[in-house]
């Protein structure tokens, strides 16, 4: 049989979208790396989060009781460093130690569809600056600053994105999965505390004692670029100005340093950035600036990569790192939690093994009451394969644009399902009704009702995008991404299955 | 399809000829009603829907039930004294009809009412065994006023998409006041039910507004758009269509408060919305506006 090219459309749909969501995740064995800790020789060998674990010495790991036993037994009782032997997917690394392994592990993902926090547990904070309203440049500082900051405590599977509502305002929206430090309130709360300091005096605090970072024009930028074995490497800088008082503070420390053995061009020590008392980066300090008060510093460093491009990629990514650092403790607001969430991942379980249970339940009322109106299998089946395309579709476009799916966001796919069903309706009655106009003409005025429905849901659901800082963006944009994959795709398809099945 | 001599068919049109200015009647009822209950309620409260904590500020948590068998009546009891505008609800398992968390709503800070929980159950609330969610009240507010500026956006675009598509005032205007209709009968029922309202609630209203309208867009265009048999035949064609689909839709809608109660509170509020919605676009779509579509077609001479 000869299939028309609408059916093709909705098989390659389903296929993509079957790639998008890949659900054959679920049969993968070993566990997923969810973090390594700093400084360790774990991340020094090359383990890195995301990694799937697939034995450990000569235990292989399926699932997290297999880590969790193989891991217990190999360290039972050590009293000297053991050969550690892990095997990934791709690679094999081997460490020596005598201590736990410093990195955490969790089950592999089912799939690569993600869930809201409502359904799978994690916080959630809504931030905005008290008493004045930032401009799109600010708030963007702002991510990167708190992005930073949260860094440095290693929380992982955050997202910290501007948003902004009907109004114009802007918020900071901080989302962390899973479970949630309890401190979470006071590191969202607070500005951070940014330091510069020589050996272990404070030269300057971040904010107070810099009055100025320059971010771009002349003298901000990479100065050169060297290439040294394979690795290409390129030097940033950018002056900063201090305060009179920071600068006196700077000549006194200076004056006591030394020439560096290593690099006659440096000082013996280096300037240390601290956030939140947590050492970030160190810097080289010029030996011109020895005892000087000079309010203008240059603050240098560089990036490499393989290729020229790579390193001045590198290179600007640390310069506009540090520029924000350099900056931020200098936020002139203060932060105000204006929502706060936390939700038990416990919960989210429940709930979303009962949408699943709904979702199966109204596919079954729908095709009882469908087959009782047609009395027909092939129709009832064919609305029912349409309504599982089009959430599998939304699905796979959730998965594939990162949309972590909360609870609005199922509810507006099964809202999309009932409109689905709805349309499929008309098209079956214009389809058998009216046996003297051709059907062709009939399917055209069922479609002329539909494209209506689907321009007046649109218009419905378009304000959700903005209003309430797009907490509800979620469900206008499911139900959006169903009705258009519904007319775009499935529903021509259906048209077309229908036509064949009356011509039988 | 439609046989127009068959009895039954010319027994229903004899009885639509003569009767279908009456049948505006009965929906004109509901949608007074409706609007003198929503304006009563305003006088009232001050605000035409009851806004829960995400829209008024305030803390909502949520006290997983566990292996901890929670006293709730006590609990409940014990702390209605201290917090006046405290509300409590339980959500239980679809098979076992377990309890599987409580739900307490309250216009308070988080601290000083996890402290009062934690006091009367006797032990601490973590992340694991908990959820809490605070809504400071200047911001919610703010996305209660925008909401409805949403509603209100949604409405209007809405209404514009008709006229285009039919560009004809009459239909369009009636399709547009089914519309109405339907926003403000499930509100008046939520009104009177008592329901607080979260964001997820209202965001029903909107998608009530585009997920209501189809029924009539088939009626409308099936009765002016097309000439095929009479305009009664037309009108009952579309009725047969047009009931299967508010039936399938509404059915989709129920198994959310019927079946399955274990489900998060936003995702309830819009399924129980968007049923009130359904039931109420029923009326709507085959009394008011069939009745004003008839009464068109009758003074246009569309036959």
């Amino acid at each position: 049989m000869k299939l028309h090219w609408k059916i093709w459309v909705l098989i390659i749909a389903l296929i993509v979208a079957a790639l998008f969501i890949a659900p054959w995740a679920m049969f993968e064995k070993g566990v997923m790396i969810k973090s390594v800790e700093k400084n360790s020789t774990e991340l020094s060998i090359g383990l890195k989060s995301g990694m799937i674990i697939r034995e450990i010495n000569i235990y292989p790991i399926n699932n997290l009781e297999d880590y969790t036993r193989a891991v217990s037994e190999i360290f039972s009782n050590i009293n000297q460093s053991i050969k550690i032997t892990i095997k990934t997917t791709e690679n094999s690394f081997i460490l020596f130690t005598d201590e736990q392994l410093k990195i955490t592990v969790g089950e592999i993902p089912k799939s690569k569809i993600k869930t809201g926090l409502d359904l799978s547990g994690g916080a959630r904070a809504l931030v905005k600056p008290q008493n004045v309203t930032l401009s799109d440049l600010e708030i963007a500082d702002l991510v990167a600053v708190t992005g930073a900051r949260f860094n440095v405590y290693g929380l992982k599977d955050i997202t910290i994105k501007p948003v902004k509502d009907l109004q114009g305002i802007n918020y900071l929206l901080i989302e962390i999965a899973g479970a949630t430090p309890t401190d979470l309130e006071t590191l969202v709360g607070e500005q951070g505390k940014f330091e510069g300091k020589i050996g272990n005096q404070t030269v300057f605090v971040g904010g107070k004692d810099i009055s100025h970072v320059e971010r771009s024009g002349q003298r901000a930028g990479i100065e050169s670029c060297s290439a040294q074995q394979q690795t290409e490497m390129c030097r940033f800088s950018f002056p900063i100005s201090l305060t009179e008082e920071a600068a006196k503070r700077q000549a006194e420390i200076t004056g006591a340093l030394t020439i560096s053995s290593e690099d006659p061009q440096y000082l013996s020590e280096k300037l240390d950035l601290y956030i939140d008392d947590n050492l970030i980066d160190s810097l080289f300090i010029s030996k011109d600036l020895r005892g000087q008060v000079t309010t203008q510093i240059s603050i240098s460093g560089s990036g490499t990569g393989e290729t020229r491009a790579d390193a001045i990629k590198s290179a600007e990514e640390s310069m506009k790192k540090l520029q924000t650092i350099l900056i931020t403790g200098s936020l002139p607001y203060k932060l105000e939690i204006v929502k706060l969430d936390t939700i038990s991942p416990t919960l989210g379980k429940e709930f979303t093994k009962n949408l699943i249970i709904l979702a199966l339940s109204v596919f079954i009322i729908i095709s009882v009451i469908l087959f009782i109106k047609y009395r027909r299998i092939k129709i009832t089946a064919t609305v029912v394969l349409t309504m599982f395309s089009e959430a599998f579709i939304t699905l796979g476009i959730a998965a594939l644009i990162n949309w972590n799916l909360d609870a609005p966001s199922i509810a507006g796919i099964i809202a999309g399902m009932g409109t689905g069903v709805n349309d499929q309706i008309v098209i079956i009655d214009e389809s058998v009704s009216n046996a003297h106009i051709s059907l062709k003409e009939r399917i055209k005025r069922a479609f002329f009702i539909i494209i209506g429905a689907f321009f007046t849901i649109i218009a419905a659901m378009i304000p959700l995008f903005w209003a309430g800082a797009g907490m509800l963006k979620g469900f206008a944009l499911t139900t959006i991404i169903s009705v258009l994959a519904g007319i775009l795709i499935t529903r021509p398809a259906f048209a077309e299955i229908l036509r064949k099945i009356q011509e039988d | 399809m439609e046989n127009k001599n068959s009895p039954e068919i010319r027994k229903g049109k004899n009885w639509f000829d003569k009767y279908y200015k009456l049948m505006f009647i009965v929906p004109l009822l509901i949608i007074i009603l409706s609007v003198a209950y929503v304006s009563y309620f305003y006088s009232q409260t001050g605000e035409i829907l009851q806004r829960d904590v995400s829209l008024s500020g305030g803390t909502t948590i949520t006290l997983n039930n566990g292996q901890n068998n929670i006293d709730f009546d006590n609990l409940e009891k014990q702390l209605k004294e201290k917090y006046t505008d405290i509300t409590f609800r339980k959500l239980t398992d679809l098979r076992t009809g377990e309890a599987i968390a409580f739900m307490i709503e309250s216009s308070s800070q988080p601290e000083p009412l996890k402290a009062d929980i934690e006091s009367v159950i006797g032990y601490k609330l973590t992340e694991e065994n908990s959820s809490t969610e605070f809504t400071g009240s200047s911001l919610s507010n703010n996305f209660y006023k925008q909401l409805m500026i949403a509603l209100l956006m949604s409405f209007i675009l809405m209404s514009i998409v008709i006229f285009i598509m039919f560009r004809t005032f009459v239909p369009s205007l009636a399709i547009i006041f089914a519309a109405f209709a339907d926003i403000v009968t499930p509100l008046a029922i939520v009104d009177y039910l008592g329901i607080r309202l979260s964001a997820a609630g209202i965001a029903a209203f909107l998608m009530l507004i585009g997920y209501c309208v189809d029924t009539n867009i088939l009626l409308t265009s099936r009765a002016i758009k097309t000439r095929e048999g009479s305009v009664n035949s037309r009108i009952f064609g579309a009725f047969k269509t047009g009931i299967l689909m508010n039936l399938t839709a509404l059915f989709a809608v129920l198994p959310a408060f019927f079946l399955i109660t274990g489900l998060p509170d936003s995702f309830r509020q819009i399924f129980l919305i968007l049923a009130l919605g359904l039931t109420a676009d029923m009326i709507n779509t085959w009394l008011t506006n069939t009745s004003i579509i008839k009464w068109y077609c009758t003074k246009k001479g569309i036959e």
